[in-house]
């Protein structure tokens, strides 16, 4: 690695700002040929806008790249640089063959393409890295997710790219099939390609990576070999000190009656899960995305649907066949994470979508002037500004608009709330308002579920945590455990860091 | 992880809203009004040019009658538009509902009451069977009502068996549905009549706000509780009662039975619902927004062809205005997206 040649990816000084904000602040970043660089940092730390800079997407304030000892100029994307996102962009209908043809370009003869040269191409792009090829003919969505991302990664270099960068490539990959891409990638790296590996999975880069650099706030805070790292002391990196003394902000829990009792839940794809939520309790669940915590959530109000098990809130019991509708008149509702396709109705204004539902209405018809009314008064409950009930719910910023939705789920009677990512895209105004209204909810009685990866809201909302991982609860924090710190630790690693507390054994 | 930092939408929150707004104000009353102020201008251009014939009370009685079809069947699209689905077989449905009216009464001898009843309900069946189609199938509203309004094209030629049938003994009370009351015609007064129940419907149902919901995000309206599937078949069940209603109302008009008649009223009934949908309540098909549009095309038509305009024209008309409507309420949705931005 300590070759004479220029560093395939040299940034120098990278600063970039967001209105005041400064979103990288002189980030430096060398990588040579042949090298797996791991890239970490807690959300928000400035990994997404060091790699929109890098693609061309963002131009830097200050800095400069270069490639192979050649100045970066232009802003758009350089072909010597290949981005792997996590949507992979594989057209699942088409064949292996064609998925690599529309990126490299489809061989032709005499204007027409020449399909024994397509299946060609696919053998031998993968051939040039070491790697075996799938079929060519092979309908891309018959992969395996190892492949698929494999395939992706293919793609991406096969334009003689010196550097890959690959964004969380293992997020949605069961276990066995990790282990499998990280093969692939160790075989292209001896083949001289460099890549950039984001992950939050950290063991995975003790596995897979030579050297690491870790983001805090948009800053470069630490980077070195792998060997002088291990798991506790990246996370230290990354979340600072800060944490450190921070113990849950909630007031220790005193152990109600058990208002939830889950049993046996199976969510589509996911392991049996068993948990018992009590009286005035906040309940954290969190994990890596990918590792099931959602579908857990979305199971238990009837989004998704229910393989086997049973739910009881407060004396109610739900099977696997009661739907949405039955689990919401019954008290039990979701708080979908991505407002504007599953929470609101982009267009409709606050007060329709305040007053979505069937019970808004007294006789049949609705009083327009009475639901006013009413839509005022729960703004300036839930203190959504402007109040205006006739606005649009798009024009309302992104915290707003989260208010307009708890205001719709917590100015009814509810049992069950579940809430997914209660606070992401809001301001931090906005973000210590709807705290203080999940924790009133609490108080008042209703079981609350937060789903969340934001790890420093769960610790500071929660009075407890469970930890999922390849869709079973394998751990769980309270107390002094239930730190940003610990979370980030337990939440990462890929073997069960404590005794499962009430989980059975089933991930691998 | 590339969603990772969007807490800039905060940063750019609106305080200054009503700022904005109050700029834009004269902007928004005339899209709100844009149709009211397109339907007086026509009226004062063309009876200005055609001082004696344009306003005449033939002629208005008369466009109102036959309009009273149009604008019935732009309801009738309305109602699944507002979900999002689009109907395209009210054309076929209309002249299928057009000839039985006739047909039943002339060679069955079926009372015309009866009839009329029979074909409303066969219009419910015929909404129920394109909402299951759409909502229950997942088929795309496009393709399956292009498919069962050709099926009902094939029912219509059969039941005529390709002649056109004439209502050579229709009862009194049947043919003198088409003439004026006080001067307003009857198939006026039934359009005013289900424009109003279609308001409430829209304005003040928990089931019309569930169809805004529904068009607005389908998976945001499930996961609030909505019944997705069940509202969605209602409003082609209802744009089926509507449809078959306006060919009882055609037949009454016609007082003849041809199968050719009702497809040429498809895409006049579009472009009265989509460009009412540009005013009134700026992107969203509203009732009031609909009506103004389907007479302001139909006076509009008509002063062209009191000036002189080949009968052919009608097809620029709905055509462009068809095209012209839709890139109106792309363009408005589109600037209203980017003022929730900025």
């Amino acid at each position: 690695m300590t070759s004479v040649r220029p560093p395939v990816l040299e940034a120098e000084g990278l600063t970039k700002r967001f209105g005041g904000q400064l979103a990288l602040d002189e980030v430096s970043i060398r990588i040579q040929a042949g090298e797996i660089r791991g890239l970490v940092g807690e959300n928000g730390a400035g990994k997404s806008t060091l790699i929109k800079v890098l693609a061309g997407m963002y131009r830097p304030d200050a800095g400069r790249i270069s490639v192979d000892g050649t100045p970066l100029t232009r802003t758009g994307p350089s072909p010597q640089l290949a981005f792997v996102h996590q949507d992979l962009g594989i057209a699942d209908e088409l064949t292996v063959a064609e998925n690599i043809a529309f990126t490299v370009g489809f061989p032709r003869r005499g204007g027409l393409i020449d399909w024994s040269q397509v299946w060609e191409l696919a053998s031998s792009t993968y051939a040039k890295m070491d790697l075996d090829p799938p079929p060519p003919k092979l309908p891309a969505g018959r992969l395996s997710a190892a492949d698929k991302a494999l395939l992706g990664i293919v793609r991406a270099i096969s334009r003689d790219a010196r550097l890959a960068v690959l964004d969380e490539p293992t997020a949605s990959l069961p276990a066995p099939e990790v282990a499998y891409l990280l093969a692939a990638l160790r075989k292209l790296r001896e083949s001289g390609t460099a890549i950039l590996y984001v992950t939050h999975r950290l063991p995975e880069l003790f596995a897979v990576a030579d050297s690491v650099t870790i983001l805090r706030s948009g800053r470069r805070v630490s980077d070195g070999p792998m060997s002088d790292y291990d798991v506790d002391s990246l996370v230290e990196h990354m979340l600072g000190r800060r944490t450190r003394e921070r113990i849950s902000a909630g007031t220790p829990p005193v152990p109600g009656r058990v208002v939830v009792t889950v049993e046996g839940l199976q969510p589509a794809g996911g392991q049996p899960v068993d948990f018992e939520i009590r009286h005035g309790e906040i309940l954290g669940l969190v994990g890596l995305r990918g590792a099931g915590q959602d579908q857990i959530g979305r199971a238990m109000t009837g989004a998704v649907p229910t393989l086997a098990g049973t739910l009881h809130v407060d004396g109610a019991g739900f099977r696997p066949s009661d739907d949405l509708r039955a689990r919401m008149a019954k008290g039990v509702v979701l708080l979908p994470a991505d407002r504007q396709r599953e929470s609101t109705g982009p267009g409709m204004s606050v007060q329709e979508n305040l007053f979505p539902g069937p019970r808004n209405r007294s006789g049949s018809l609705i009083n327009s002037s009475a639901e006013r009314t009413a839509a005022t008064a729960l703004l300036n409950r839930y203190d959504v500004r402007p109040r205006r009930p006739e606005m649009p719910i798009d024009q309302l910023s992104g915290g707003n608009q989260q208010k307009v939705c708890v205001a719709r789920l917590l100015s009814r009677p509810q049992k069950l709330v579940v809430l997914e990512e209660p606070t992401a895209g809001v301001d931090v105004g906005a973000k210590a308002d709807i705290h203080d209204l999940v924790r009133d909810a609490a108080a008042s009685g209703v079981a609350v579920l937060v789903v969340s990866s934001d790890l420093e809201e769960v610790a500071a909302l929660c009075t407890r945590a469970l930890i999922v991982r390849a869709g079973a609860v394998v751990d769980e924090a309270t107390g002094h455990d239930l730190t940003e710190e610990r979370l980030t630790v337990l939440a990462a690693s890929s073997a069960p860091a404590g005794p499962p507390n009430p989980a059975p054994e089933g991930q691998s | 992880m590339m969603a990772a930092t969007t807490q800039s939408d905060t940063a750019l929150a609106p305080p200054d809203a009503s700022k904005r707004e109050r700029g834009g104000l004269g902007g928004q009353l005339v899209q709100r009004l844009g149709l009211l102020l397109a339907f007086v201008v026509v009226l004062a251009v063309f009876t200005a040019l055609r001082p004696d014939s344009f306003l005449s009370t033939g002629n208005v009685q008369n466009l109102l009658t036959t309009q009273t079809v149009t604008l019935l069947l732009a309801f009738a699209v309305m109602v699944p538009l507002a979900t999002g689905e689009f109907d395209m077989s009210v054309g076929y449905h209309v002249g299928l509902a057009q000839v039985l009216i006739i047909g039943l009464q002339q060679n069955d001898h079926v009372n015309w009451i009866v009839a009329a009843a029979l074909i409303i309900v066969l219009g419910a069946v015929i909404g129920l069977f394109n909402g299951i189609l759409v909502a229950k199938f997942g088929i795309s509203s496009f393709i399956a009502t292009l498919g069962s309004g050709m099926l009902l094209f094939g029912v219509t030629n059969w039941f005529t068996g390709g002649q056109q049938i004439v209502g050579s003994n229709l009862p009194e009370v049947f043919t003198n549905i088409s003439s004026p009351v006080f001067g307003v015609p009857i198939p006026a007064l039934v359009a005013v009549v289900l424009a109003i129940v279609l308001y409430v419907y829209f304005e003040r149902t928990v089931a019309g706000r569930s169809l805004f919901f529904v068009g607005s995000s389908r998976r945001a309206a499930e996961l609030t509780g909505i019944n997705v599937r069940r509202t969605v078949i209602l409003a082609f069940v209802v744009s089926g009662v509507l449809t078959a209603v306006a060919g009882v109302l055609l037949g009454a008009i016609l007082l003849t039975g041809t199968a050719s008649v009702g497809p040429e009223y498809q895409l006049p009934a579009f472009a009265g619902a989509m460009l009412g949908a540009t005013s009134i309540k700026p992107g969203r098909v509203n009732v009031i927004g609909t009506l103004l549009a389907t007479l302001t095309l139909a006076f509009l038509f008509s002063g062209v062809q009191q000036i002189g305009a080949p009968f052919y024209v009608q097809y620029f008309f709905n055509g462009g205005i068809l095209i012209c409507a839709v890139g109106l309420s792309i363009f408005a949705a589109k600037r209203h997206r980017e003022r929730a931005r900025s």
